[in-house]
């Protein structure tokens, strides 16, 4: 298949100028300036095809929101290759984004005084979409966003929820074959969040709408993107399925005993001392948690023998979850591949 | 041509919004004029005793003023760009200007335009045939085409001097008092420019020309035959100002920085 995005050697240095103290300081500023390069995106590389949901993750200040913005063409990158369907985004821009939507969860894309509608009808003339194919797709899109009641109000009085539906909307007017989406749930309640998400599932299989979407919000990538890319200061740590992700990383399960008897430590590690277990306190006196390799005959086991020897008023099994695995990567700086 | 269609579009929404907030517009209409009273009796105070100044007649600096008032309300109406720097670049605005598949310039313009201060073409209008009859001008049938080529020269000298200054934010978002200033250098442009001394005369012919927008053009109307050069100079000037300006604007997005959020 195609590829939608192909990405060579993309990177982007800010420069940030400072200022020196006194008079003196300022005199000599007139003259050369002090300045210090901050590498936002450093030299990444990586191809989208047609279709496909991917999630871009990373910390604060990794470098997403730079990152999308050159793929927009709101940026100039300071080196590297970018195509995107089929152009180069900030050379040709205006026939460019014809072909893509974008929603910035930070800021809005609509008319601030305006009410939905009207923005909606300024965009349709400026994406020059044909009144037929209008009102065909829009109606689709207004009815699974259930924004209706929403159009006669001015942006200024929507709650952010219902903003950000509109905006969602307002993106998708020209039906882009692409989507840029960044930190589209950002502040929202659970129900706006599947509401979204169950959007966005949507227009991906009936229009195969190709989506890259960065967040904060693991749960949203779990439901949605088969893949991730994760940024570190500015560089690709991780590209490949969230799955294989969470094989590689999540080794280990985690069985959480609740004793109705006190148990020590000594004690719980004569019991399993045939396997290699990791024990430690949890919550309260009680309540004690081991740490296994995630294997059956380890796991039955464990809990064959401890539930042998101490009554006990409750078990559970923890898997290790998105959350942890990507924290975890981050402390550690880069990932190991299985 | 698609952006002819959208300015109406633009055009449209902005009279439906003004005339929801009626109240807005009337006070704005108003405050419109009496700004151009004020600077309408300022010239027949300071000119009013000395009724020759470097051999032009109070009537002629009024002509001036009438002509020059038309242009630059065209100007004031769609080239609100003296905050584009804080509202475009330091508010990140502009992020979403370039999302969009029209030329951002062009929807700068459209979403700023303020169609009130086209107000003032009226303004200028009657005051240049009051003055006009008094010195007794005669009108041919072509004077309105010139008119209208005059005037249209003049609003993008004025046009192309404000976006090239606009265009310094996208290389430095620091704070400034240049476009205040230009504002103030532009009222020079009213006057004679006889009445300056040479440098003067010279910046404000070739290096900031507001003088294509009052005194040039409107000797053409006053039938002083020694200016007719620079009279129809004017479109030259204001198309080469406006389109370096333009170039300048287009390199400058280049080097938008955005704002990091
Ligand atoms: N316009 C700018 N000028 C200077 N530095 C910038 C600018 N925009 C971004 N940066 C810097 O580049 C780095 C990457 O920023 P970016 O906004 O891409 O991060 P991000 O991954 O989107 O973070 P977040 O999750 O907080 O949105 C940060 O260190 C930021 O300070
Ligand atoms: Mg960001």
């Amino acid at each position: 298949m195609q590829n939608i995005i192909d990405v060579q050697g993309l990177k982007k240095e800010f420069k940030s100028f400072s200022s020196r103290s006194g008079l003196k300081g300022a005199f000599r500023d007139l003259f050369t300036r002090n300045y210090t390069i901050k590498t936002a995106v450093d030299d990444i590389s990586f191809t989208i095809k047609k279709g496909e949901m991917v999630g871009y993750i990373g910390e604060n200040g990794a470098g997403k929101s730079t990152s999308i913005k050159m793929l927009t063409g709101i940026l100039t990158p300071t080196d590297g290759k970018i195509v995107v369907n089929g152009m180069n985004p900030h050379k040709e821009r205006e026939k460019f984004v014809k072909t893509i939507g974008v929603v910035f969860g930070q800021r809005s894309q609509l008319w601030w005084d305006i009410a939905v509608q009207e923005s909606f009808r300024l965009l349709k003339k400026i994406y020059n979409v044909p009144d037929q194919q209008y009102e065909e797709h829009m109606k689709d899109v207004i009815e699974t966003l259930d924004i209706g009641p929403l159009l006669d109000k001015p942006v200024r009085k929507l709650s952010l929820g219902q903003r950000m539906r509109c905006e969602l909307a307002a993106a998708l007017i020209h039906n882009p074959p692409l989507l840029f989406l960044d930190e589209p749930t950002i502040g929202l309640d659970v129900l706006v969040k599947l509401k979204i998400r169950e959007f966005l599932k949507r227009i991906n299989e009936k229009y195969g709408t190709t989506i890259l979407l960065t967040t904060h919000d693991l749960s949203d990538i779990e439901a949605l993107c088969e893949r991730v890319v994760m940024l570190d200061e500015g560089k690709i740590i991780y590209d490949g399925p969230l799955k294989e992700l969470r094989e590689n990383w999540a080794e280990g399960k985690q069985i959480q005993f609740q004793f109705s008897e006190e148990a020590t430590l000594e004690e719980l590690q004569h019991l399993t001392q045939e396997h290699l277990v990791v024990w430690e306190k949890g919550e309260s006196d009680l309540v004690w948690v081991a740490s296994v390799e995630a294997e059956e005959t380890v796991i039955s086991g464990v809990i064959g023998k401890v539930t042998a020897a101490k009554k006990i008023a409750d078990l559970k099994i923890l898997e290790i979850s998105t959350e942890e695995i990507i924290r975890n990567i981050y402390v550690e700086g880069a990932v190991r591949h299985g | 041509m698609e952006y002819i269609s959208i300015f109406f579009q633009y055009v449209g929404q902005y009279l439906k919004t003004r005339l929801t907030y009626r109240a807005d517009m009337i006070v704005e209409i108003f405050s419109d004029l009496l700004f151009q009273a004020v600077n309408l009796v300022f010239i027949l105070v300071v000119f009013g005793h000395t009724n020759l100044l470097a051999g032009w007649s109070k009537d002629e600096m009024i002509f001036i003023y009438g002509f020059f008032l038309v242009p630059f309300s065209i100007f004031a109406s769609f080239f609100n760009i003296w905050d584009f720097t804080d509202r475009y670049i330091v508010k990140g605005e502009m992020d979403r200007i370039l999302t969009r598949p029209v030329h951002s310039l062009f929807q700068i313009v459209l979403e700023r335009m303020e169609l009130e201060s086209l107000f003032g073409v009226v303004t200028g209008l009657v005051v240049m045939f009051y003055a006009g009859d008094k010195l007794g001008l005669e009108i041919s049938w072509y004077d309105p085409f010139i008119f209208i080529l005059l005037v249209i020269g003049g609003a993008l000298v004025y046009a192309g001097i404000f976006i090239a200054l606009a265009t310094i934010g996208f290389w430095s978002d620091s704070r400034t008092d240049i476009m205040p200033m230009m504002y103030n250098i532009g009222n020079y442009g009213r006057y004679p420019v006889d009445i300056y001394n040479k440098v003067i005369k010279y910046v404000l012919t070739w290096i900031l020309p507001f003088a294509f927008v009052g005194v040039y053009p409107s000797s053409y109307f006053l039938k002083r035959e020694e200016w007719y050069t620079y009279a129809f100079l004017t479109p030259v000037v204001g198309l080469v100002f406006f389109l370096i300006a333009v170039t300048l604007w287009n390199v400058g997005v280049t080097k938008y920085r955005g704002a990091g959020n």
